[in-house]
This record gives structure tokens, sequence and C-alpha cells, in this order.
């Protein structure tokens, strides 16, 4: 009962309530969604095409419409959780939080979740298109698919605690959001592969989940690559699960722990 | 129950050091209302929050109902209701019953029972026919009605009100005070307020804070009776002091009538008369101006920033 109440008050009330109070953000964050298909699909087709082709990856349409996808799942937690985060302290709601037995980490949690949920809309609405446009997806590596998206939600859950802990420290929203989220769709093998940076970028781009989680996305969803196909990449992700949740919370905790001390858990 | 022993804050910058609290032992009893009364920048939002365990002390220690507040932070929570001094406490996109019933999911309460508990609570602080009304259409006086009815949400046995009829208009303050009083009778409050009528009004007993100290406790008629003989003089304006300026109380016709401890009045004029003293009177005696006011952490309110620069 006390998971429901929870959802209906972050998910609907916090959540979409808020949201759809802000009519014209809504909007153009809709159409924030869908803009960038066509974008990518038309420069795609006259210079993309050739690059992914030449790597033996299919089309460019596919690849960037699984990129923009999943990788909204990483920009939108982290810009939820900072910015969130950062309005909470500037209101003086945040020390409401503390008080509570749910707490700060199930501020982070619940917060993260909206982030997932508005996301998801993002992802069926962007596949749609994709498959509007000719994208064919395979149901056989939807089960490795879902592996590798419950890995990715849980190392986008961990690095929003860690910029979740940069912002309770620096008091720093929409940067830290912005840099987030135009680094990982830069280096994360969103729009362009991996491949096609500079070897000194490449070694980068390795060290970003969403990077290996695109590669076993596309991997199932495009080519119908089962788990032992993409055991590599689910090994990956877990290692990286297994570095990001535990070092994002403590970082998180420790920010607060600092607040606490400093008196800075609500401040402009 | 609250008592706090020697209880000190020190917060560090990279260019200054300010010592919030120095040595503060405070306690508020079950059933009173204990009030926490001082200029800015005296401690007493520290206090608050120290003992809410949103700010951790330096060194003593603070108990809620016997919990430490340091180490036991979240039993103290259950046992807390907190109402902070700021323009946004609430959702103002959200409805007042819709807020009340966001920090009742916080709380743990089902909807079922947020909606009803809400309802209560809106009803208790005369809003029940504004519950449907997007909060950012409130006025002051009804968002600290709100916010007091937030902090109830989870029916705490100790309720800390930092100011809680800052900015709001005469008839909403009698009726913050209406609720203050009859939520007393079977909790602990402490409050901090500037407008020493209110506190005469509600409070039971009187801890005045001043740069981080206690500088006198009891109730409000002990802490009257401290102030000692209160009268009022005339004063010509070219004479007055940097001594007397906190006691003037108006200029007129050229002369500025001052008002405030025998001893301190007879040194300037010979003619004067007594008067029946206020606690606004002793307060003015006992305290005055802070020396410091400065707010390390809150940057929120008008005036925050350094009056004399802290060491």
């Amino acid at each position: 009962m006390s998971v429901l109440s929870k959802l209906y008050a972050y998910l609907y009330l916090r959540g979409f309530k808020v949201w759809i109070s802000y009519k014209t953000n809504a909007a153009l964050t809709m159409l924030s969604w869908i803009i960038p298909v066509f974008t990518y699909y038309f420069t795609g087709t006259a210079l993309g095409n050739r690059i992914v082709s030449g790597l033996g990856g299919g089309s460019y349409t596919a690849f960037v419409v699984v990129g923009l996808a999943f990788q909204g799942y990483v920009s939108s937690t982290i810009t939820t959780v900072s910015q969130r985060l950062r309005n909470e302290q500037l209101y003086g709601t945040l020390e409401y939080y503390v008080l509570s037995p749910s707490g700060v980490l199930g501020f982070l949690t619940y917060s993260s979740l909206w982030g997932f949920a508005l996301n998801s809309v993002n992802m069926a609405v962007i596949l749609a298109i994709g498959f509007g446009l000719g994208v064919k997806y395979s149901a056989s590596g939807i089960a490795a698919a879902l592996i590798i998206f419950v890995l990715l939600l849980l190392t986008s859950f961990g690095i929003a605690a860690m910029s979740g802990a940069v912002v309770m420290i620096t008091k720093q929203g929409n940067p830290i959001a912005f840099f987030f989220s135009t680094f990982t769709a830069l280096m994360g093998n969103t729009v362009f592969p991996v491949t096609a940076l500079p070897w000194y970028l490449k070694d980068l781009s390795y060290a970003i989940p969403l990077t290996w989680a695109l590669q076993g996305l596309r991997g199932s969803l495009l080519e119908g690559l089962s788990f032992s196909g993409l055991s590599n990449i689910i090994y990956v992700m877990l290692v990286f699960t297994l570095i990001t949740v535990p070092l994002g919370l403590y970082l998180y905790s420790k920010a607060f722990d600092k607040a606490r001390k400093d008196g800075t858990l609500s401040q402009y | 129950m609250i008592e706090t022993n020697s209880l000190t804050k020190v917060f560090v910058g990279k260019k200054w050091k300010v010592e919030a609290l120095k040595g503060v032992d405070f306690k508020a009893e079950r059933g009173k209302v204990t009030a926490l009364v001082g200029p800015n920048g005296a401690g007493k939002t520290t206090l608050l929050k120290i003992i809410s365990t949103l700010i951790l002390p330096t060194s003593g220690s603070a108990y809620v109902d016997g919990y430490d507040v340091v180490s036991q932070p979240n039993e103290v929570r259950k046992r807390l209701g907190l109402v902070t001094v700021s323009d946004r406490l609430l959702y103002y996109r959200l409805s007042g019953v819709e807020n009340l019933l966001f920090y009742g999911a916080l709380y743990d309460m089902s909807i079922r029972e947020a909606k009803k508990r809400a309802y209560e609570l809106l009803d208790l602080v005369g809003l029940k026919e504004w519950a449907d009304e997007p909060t950012m259409h409130y006025s002051t006086g009804m968002l600290r009605r709100l916010a007091i009815a937030r902090s109830l949400m989870h029916d705490p046995d100790t309720i800390l009100l930092d100011e809680p009829t800052l900015g709001v208009d005469v008839a909403s303050a009698r009726k913050v005070r209406q609720l203050v009083r009859k939520l007393s009778s079977e909790r602990t409050i402490v409050l901090t307020s500037h407008f020493m009528h209110e506190i005469e009004e509600l409070a039971d007993f009187i801890f005045v804070l001043k740069s981080g100290k206690i500088v006198a406790k009891g109730s409000p008629e002990d802490i009257i009776k401290m102030a000692g003989m209160i009268v009022e003089a005339k004063l010509d304006s070219n004479s007055v002091t940097a001594l007397v300026e906190r006691f003037i109380t108006k200029y007129e016709n050229g002369y500025a009538v001052i008002r405030g401890p025998k001893s301190i009045v007879e040194q300037f004029s010979s003619d004067f008369y007594e008067i029946q003293p206020s606690l606004e009177d002793a307060y003015i005696a006992l305290v005055g101006e802070n020396e410091q006011d400065f707010r390390p952490y809150q940057f929120r309110r008008g005036g925050a920033w350094a009056r004399e620069r802290p060491v």
C-alpha cells in the first residue's frame, strides 16, 4: 500500500499533474521527442548510412532510432533527479523529504521512476516512428533486450545518484544535467557508432554504460541476438551496475551528511 | 519533551567562522508553548533545525522525547512536525488536499488514509472549502496554515514553528495563533517569532537568545520583571547616542521619545515617568539588536548578509 501511495504521489501528483499543468512545456517536450528522429532520419539518409553500413550495422535510421529511444533514459533520469533536487533545495521542501520516513533515498528512487516513466513514453513514440520509417524489430531478441534494459536503468539510477550528490555539493542543477545529456549523446554510441570516433575518444566512450547498452539493444532488437550472443555485453553492464549503484548511493548519502553538517539542505 | 545540553554549532566557511550556538541549554515541555525569541541571526532557526535533525550540532546533545537527534534521527523525525520559514514550502501547482496527500504518502500512509487525514486537517486549519484550489492561488496566511496542516499529517507529538505568522495579515495571524493554542494542549510546541504580543499571548515559557546564547528564560511575567522598572522620557533629538537608539519609540516635535530601563534612561534625562512594561519593553532592554546577523547557510530572507563581519 505504501509503495502504491508513493507511486501515486510521485508519479501522478508531483510528476504528471505538475508536468501537464505547464502545457506549453509539455507540448514542447513531446515535440522534442519526435523532431530528432526526423532530423537524424533526413541527415542519415544523406550521410549516416554510409558510415553505419560500412561497419556492417544495417540502416542508419534503425541505428539512430534505437540510440535516441534509449539514450533518453540516461539523460532524463539524470535531468529529473538533478533538477528536482535543486528545485527542492531552493524551495526548502527538501528538508521535508529528509524528515519523512521515505527519506532522501525514497526521493531519489521515486524521482528516478518519474524520469523512467516519462522516457518510456518517449521510447515508445520513437520506436513507433522508427517502425513507420521502415525499421524492423526482432521479436526473438526481446528477452535479452529486457535484461540489458533493466541493467541500463540500474546504471542510470546509479549515475543519477552521483549527479544528485554533485548537486547537493555544488548547488547547481541544470549545468550538470546538460553536461551528462550532451556528453552521453555525443560519446555514448547514440547517433553515430563509437568506431567513428578518433581512438583517444573511443576508449573514453567505452567507459560509458550507455555505449554498451545501446550496442546490446541494437543487437537484440534489430538483429535478434539472444543471451549467448550478447553475454559479453550483459557481463559488462552487470559490472557497471555493481559499480555505479553502490558508489552512487554512497556519494549521495555522503553529500547529504555534508549538507546536514554545513546546514545547506536548503540554500540558494 | 525537548531538551538540549550545552549545544554548540560552528559554521566554518573559507574565510569565516560563525559560532551560531554557544552552549545552549533549552527545554520544552509537553502541553506547553515554549517560545524562542531573539534578534535576526541569534541562532533560533539553527536550534530548531538541530532539534529537527536537519543540521548536525558541533558539540553538546539534544533529545526529543528522550531520543538523541544525532544517533537516533529516525525516531526523532517520527515524533516531529516542522514548519520552516520559506516563501515556497508547498507545490503551487497542486491543490491544498493534493499537497497534503503527497506528504501523507511520504509518511507511508495509504491514499485513503492520507485523504481522510488531509480533509480532517484542512477542516482544522479552516481551509476545507479551498481544498481543491491550486495553492498558487492561496494567500500567505492560507499557505502558512496549510504548512501547519502538513506538519500534522503524521500526528506528531512535537511541533516546531519557525515564525509562523511572518508576512501574514492580522486576521490570518489571529487564526494561526488560535490554531497553535488548540494544538498545544496535547503536544510540545516550540515557536519562534519577532512579534512580542504574539509571544505574550501564546507562550508559557520563553527563552531569549542573543548571539547564540540564552540570555534570559522564564514565563512572560518573569521576563518582564527582569527588565526592572521601565520609564519613558523625551530627549532632544541631537543628544541621541548609540546607547539609547534601541529604546526610541518615536520622534515628536524635535524630541525622541525613549522607553527603557530606568537605570539607562536616567543617565540621559531626569524628567521621566514610570510606565507599565510590556514583553516588548523587556525584550528591547534585554536584547536589542544582535551583534551578528549572518546566516552562513540560509540566504532566503532579507537582511541576510553580515551586518558585522564575523571572525
